[in-house]
């Protein structure tokens, strides 16, 4: 597997210019509002990671539609940083991504002892990563597009194994 | 003999005496034999006054007898009259001033001075020769006796003066022709040596002659022989074009005879179609416009077959002897032109090939680049149902997310309209156009694939960059092959960033170029033609013929497409193209056949 660098668009000189077709609104890492305020427990945190801006921004709102709480981030390296690791109940992860990618990814937190369960979702299909990925613990992979239910559905035996 | 014998005993005497006398002066011409005259006459004059027992005697010679005196005087001495030479000289005078008008009389007359009896005795019959004087102090002289003495002695010495003469004369001739002899002798040896110089120097001439025309025989063969031999044809003409020489290559390849193309000017045996453009630039030639020109055309053989050619025609200046003319180099080029044309066929081919490659190749990325809007679509939309179904209904949450849908459906149909032109099969379409911005589509498409790939991209697209000429499309897909190769070249580095530059610049006043700058594994310098070959490849998928198309592509738009080490690591794939100039032509596509007469003047 290639690794990937992460490339944020802030890191760009100033003098590059990346055209975008179309321009999307320059959000970065999304926090969402907890979902305690409303039900009063605890939801389980589902965190993404995807350099997708479009999956960034309305997978969060799919899940929080689920009932779950949200939180989006645009790199590996992004999520590691952030300290949500531990309140991670399940991790949305992409496939391909610039710097580390959602297998490298998921290699690091199980060197680290982190087992968190994992919902991959990809663009293309290949089924060597499908398997590798799979044979390593993960919950299931997703190709896009992908329905709701489908998403629910593995989300929730992710958090059954969990 | 009037004298009496007085005694016979005397008589006796006198007559053995004068005998004696006789005889000595008959031997006179053997002492003078071979003599000169002076001696002759000296010797003459001697016996004269001792034998007669003179006072003088002298002589006048008439004819000049070479270096002898004129004159000659002999005195007895001691004398027996005492005479004064100026008596002497008188006395002369007297008897040879009368001798101019005759010769004297004979006898004795008078010599002015009462002593002396003078008797003149001539030499010669006539005294042609010359005139004796002599003088004696006695009173009868001369006697009978002495008369006969005297003209005996006369004889004798007209003799003996004749033959000195005539020796003289011998001699005078003898020299003469002594003298003619060796001045012919010497003027015959001046021109005996100017003759032999002569000889030495024609013979000189002869032989540089000799040398020169071997000279100039070998020039004449070496020239003939590489007329007759030269690889290409090569045809004289004169300058309304009727064939002077050709060689045989020329004739081969037209089908013709030296002897029938002597009978044709080349624009008989010229396509139509080139005739006139062939004639104006000959005319052009004429006038002095062009040095020479180059043309490719259409001849046709005898058998009636097209033969393509390349023409270098010039004009070989006249001299004194042989007026100017024209000269054709001429190499068949039919094979050569039947293959552009195969390969004009074979590269339109490929690059379709190309097309549908690059489409088999990325498939993956169209997925991707389809699938990220799909997937966004789908997830607002249902994620709208839910807000909508919810109760109460999240209305404002479900118009963004219905927003969020329409705008993701709209970048999916953007996706696929610029996949269906990148790949629809199309004739090449000439157009003006902004290369930046060509070069900003096939950077979005190629994005995602860059970022899975781990690429950093950079862009310095120039502002200014003038617009270029080209087919948009095809020049899309030399841009999208640089960047996957780029990509490809920087697939296995880890061990550092992996850089993608696409930089676009003016190249010179009239082309604008595109450089794709990698960090990746770089090249060897010996590979770099060899990239370019098609079915080339290092990888071990793909065809390998990217970018051969895409050279030809490039070149196509009279362009070049290169490869350059980086002084890092990596390295630089660049084309440059021309500009638009306010018309298509600067760039015209050439399918079949190009206008490719140039002035390489």
């Amino acid at each position: 597997m290639m690794r990937i660098r992460s490339v944020a668009h802030n890191q760009l000189s100033s003098n590059t210019k990346v055209q975008w077709t179309p321009p999307f609104r320059m959000l970065h890492c999304l926090v969402m509002e907890s979902p305690r305020g409303r039900s009063g427990g605890a939801r389980p945190l589902l965190s993404i990671v995807d350099d997708d801006e479009s999956v960034r921004e309305s997978l969060p709102d799919l899940i929080r539609e689920f009932g779950f709480a949200a939180r989006a981030f645009s790199s590996a390296q992004e999520f590691l940083s952030s300290g949500t690791l531990h309140e991670t109940s399940c991790l949305i992860l992409d496939i391909a991504m610039p710097g580390m990618t959602g297998p490298e990814l998921q290699q690091e937190l199980k060197d680290r002892g982190q087992e968190i369960p994992i919902v991959f979702i990809t663009a293309q299909r290949n089924e060597r990563i499908r398997d590798r990925v799979l044979r390593q613990g993960a919950t299931a992979l997703l190709l896009k597009p992908f329905t709701d239910a489908a998403l629910l559905a593995a989300i929730k035996t992710a958090l059954q194994a969990g | 003999m009037e004298e009496q014998v007085e005694d016979p005993a005397q008589e006796t005497r006198r007559l053995q005496r004068c005998l004696n006398d006789l005889v000595s002066l008959l031997a006179l011409p053997a002492i003078w034999r071979a003599g000169e005259p002076s001696q002759i006459v000296q010797t003459l004059l001697d016996v004269l006054l001792r034998t007669l027992n003179l006072e003088f005697a002298c002589v006048r010679l008439e004819d000049a007898f070479g270096p002898m005196p004129v004159e000659m005087l002999r005195v007895a001495e001691p004398g027996k009259i005492n005479l004064r030479p100026e008596q002497l000289n008188n006395i002369l005078r007297r008897s040879f001033g009368a001798q101019s008008q005759g010769p004297p009389a004979q006898g004795p007359y008078h010599s002015g001075i009462e002593d002396i009896s003078m008797f003149p005795v001539p030499l010669g019959v006539q005294g042609e020769i010359g005139l004796i004087v002599v003088g004696s102090g006695r009173a009868n002289f001369p006697s009978q006796i002495e008369s006969l003495l005297l003209s005996v002695a006369a004889n004798q010495a007209t003799l003996g003066l004749q033959d000195a003469k005539l020796l003289c004369e011998q001699k005078r001739v003898a020299d003469e022709l002594d003298r003619q002899v060796t001045e012919r002798t010497r003027a015959l040896a001046a021109t005996n040596r100017e003759l032999r110089k002569q000889i030495v120097e024609r013979k000189k001439k002869e032989e540089e002659l000799r040398l020169n025309e071997e000279a100039l025989r070998l020039g004449e063969e070496r020239w003939r022989s590489v007329f007759e031999n030269s690889a290409v044809g090569v045809a004289l003409s004169d300058l309304h074009g009727r064939f002077i020489a050709t060689n045989p290559v020329y004739q081969n390849m037209l089908g013709y005879t030296e002897d029938e193309l002597q009978q044709l000017t080349f624009l008989d045996i010229t396509h139509e179609e080139d005739a006139e453009h062939n004639r104006s630039l000959i005319g052009e030639l004429l006038e002095g416009k062009r040095q020479q020109f180059q043309i490719e055309k259409q001849y046709r053989r005898k058998d009636g077959q097209p033969v393509w050619v390349r023409n270098n025609v010039s004009v070989v200046p006249g001299t004194d002897r042989m007026p100017r003319f024209l000269m054709a180099l001429s190499e068949d080029i039919t094979q050569r032109k039947l293959s552009e044309e195969a390969l004009a066929r074979a590269r339109s081919e490929l690059a379709n090939v190309a097309r549908i490659t690059s489409l088999g190749v990325l498939t993956a990325s169209i997925a991707h680049e389809v699938n990220q809007p799909l997937s966004g679509i789908i997830t607002n939309a249902s994620t709208c149902l839910r807000m909508l179904s919810a109760d109460p209904p999240n209305i404002d949450g479900a118009r963004e997310t219905a927003r969020r849908t329409i705008r993701d459906g709209n970048r999916a149909s953007e996706v696929i309209s610029r996949l269906r032109t990148l790949y629809t099969k199309r004739e090449p379409a000439l157009e003006s156009m902004d290369l930046n911005e060509a070069t900003r589509e096939v950077i979005a498409l190629s994005l995602s694939e860059l970022q899975r790939n781990g690429v950093i991209l950079r862009q310095e697209l120039a502002r200014d960059l003038p617009l270029v000429v080209g087919d948009r499309i095809q020049l899309q897909q030399v841009i999208l092959n640089l960047i996957r190769n780029a990509a490809e070249a920087m697939r296995t580095i880890h061990d550092r960033p992996r850089d993608l530059l696409i930089r676009t610049e003016r190249d010179g006043d009239n082309r604008t170029r595109l450089n794709v700058r990698d960090s990746g594994v770089g090249f060897a310098p010996q590979d770099a033609d060899k990239m370019f070959a098609a079915f080339h490849t290092t990888k071990t998928d793909g065809m390998g013929i990217g970018l051969s198309i895409s050279r030809s592509i490039i070149e196509a738009h009279q362009g070049y497409l290169w490869a350059t080490p980086n002084d890092g690591p990596g390295s630089t794939f660049s084309f440059s193209i021309p500009c638009w100039r306010g018309g298509l032509a600067a760039a015209e596509i050439p399918v079949t056949r190009a206008d490719s007469s140039t002035d390489a003047a």
